[in-house]
């Protein structure tokens, strides 16, 4: 596995890190979702879109993922949708297992980049 | 700076409720994630490790009926999970051992191989909290039950043939259903 280079997949990490460090945190408190949580998944989302926008002008100016372009689309598609959905499926329940669910969010997206950038390692911006 | 406390604990309403919301939001992103590779691998290169490819598609199907029934959480949906988890179970044990044993049959990992060692060991532990869960479950629809036959029984109400009781049970697992 190569080392993940380049500002906004590192950011990415560590967001989705410290979100779901202070989802879990909620939980063993015993809080439901509120307006922290539902920022911070706006953040990791807005964060998301930009990368989703620099693979695509990538992939606009011609460059090839090594790891396969299908897989690659994939992961386009999937990873904005794992904040939204999380903070949907997290706001119907009111109790602790809402914080709980942007927990698993926080974790996916960090993994989902780790695994973007072993498909195609090219963002170094 | 810090979320609403939640309100006082009731139990759960339903199986995609309370700890269920993460159990069905797990098993959502699992049924996303293993059918997704199985479709690509399946389309881009089936050749390559037939078998796997297979069985990463059979493992994204019991995903998927695990989160369609866990989320609906009706007597029937109920049931059809326990299966699916317990089938899960299953797979994950005897895939695991399989790509242990037999390397070559394996070029390509499934979900299942190693014992999901390549998602966190997760497809390992999630059938087993989905087991216990429906387990919780039905062992709450059996208390009520008892305690709606009970309170039949208390009010004298043994007049006529209907039983009050599962009429009482049953309208609620249609609430639940909806």
């Amino acid at each position: 596995m190569s080392s993940v280079n380049g500002v906004v997949p590192t950011t990415i990490i560590v967001a989705g890190l410290a979100l779901a460090a202070y989802a879990l945190l909620m939980t063993a408190l015993n809080r439901r979702m509120g307006i922290v949580l539902l920022a911070a998944l706006g953040v990791l989302e807005i964060l998301l879109l930009v990368l989703v926008g620099l693979i695509v002008a990538k992939l606009a100016s011609g460059e090839r993922p090594p790891g396969g372009l299908a897989t690659l689309i994939g992961y386009l598609i999937a990873m904005p949708l794992v904040p939204l959905v999380a903070g949907f499926w997290g706001l119907l329940e009111r109790s602790r297992w809402g914080p709980a669910v942007v927990a698993v969010a926080g974790l996916v997206a960090a993994v989902l980049m780790v695994r973007l950038h072993e498909i195609w390692a090219v963002i170094r911006v | 700076m810090s979320e609403p406390a939640a309100s006082p604990t009731s139990p759960p309403e339903s199986t995609r409720t309370g700890p269920g919301r993460l159990l069905v939001a797990v098993y959502a992103l699992f049924a996303l994630s293993a059918s997704a590779r199985a479709g690509v691998q399946i389309a881009t290169k089936f050749s390559h490790a037939p078998v796997a490819y297979v069985l990463s598609a059979f493992a994204g199907l019991v995903y998927i009926i695990a989160t369609v029934t866990l989320a609906n959480g009706s007597r029937t949906a109920r049931r059809i999970a326990v299966v699916s988890c317990s089938v899960e179970l299953v797979g994950v044990l005897a895939v695991g051992t399989w790509s242990i044993v037999d390397r070559a049959t394996f070029p390509d990992a499934t979900v299942w191989s190693g014992y999901g060692s390549g998602y966190g060991f997760v497809p390992l532990v999630l059938p087993v909290f989905g087991l216990l869960w429906l387990y919780r479950w039905s062992k709450r629809a059996r208390t009520r039950k008892a305690a709606a036959v009970t309170s039949a029984g208390d009010a004298g109400d043994t007049a006529d043939g209907g039983d009050p009781a599962v009429h009482a049970v049953t309208s609620r697992e249609h609430g639940q259903a909806g």
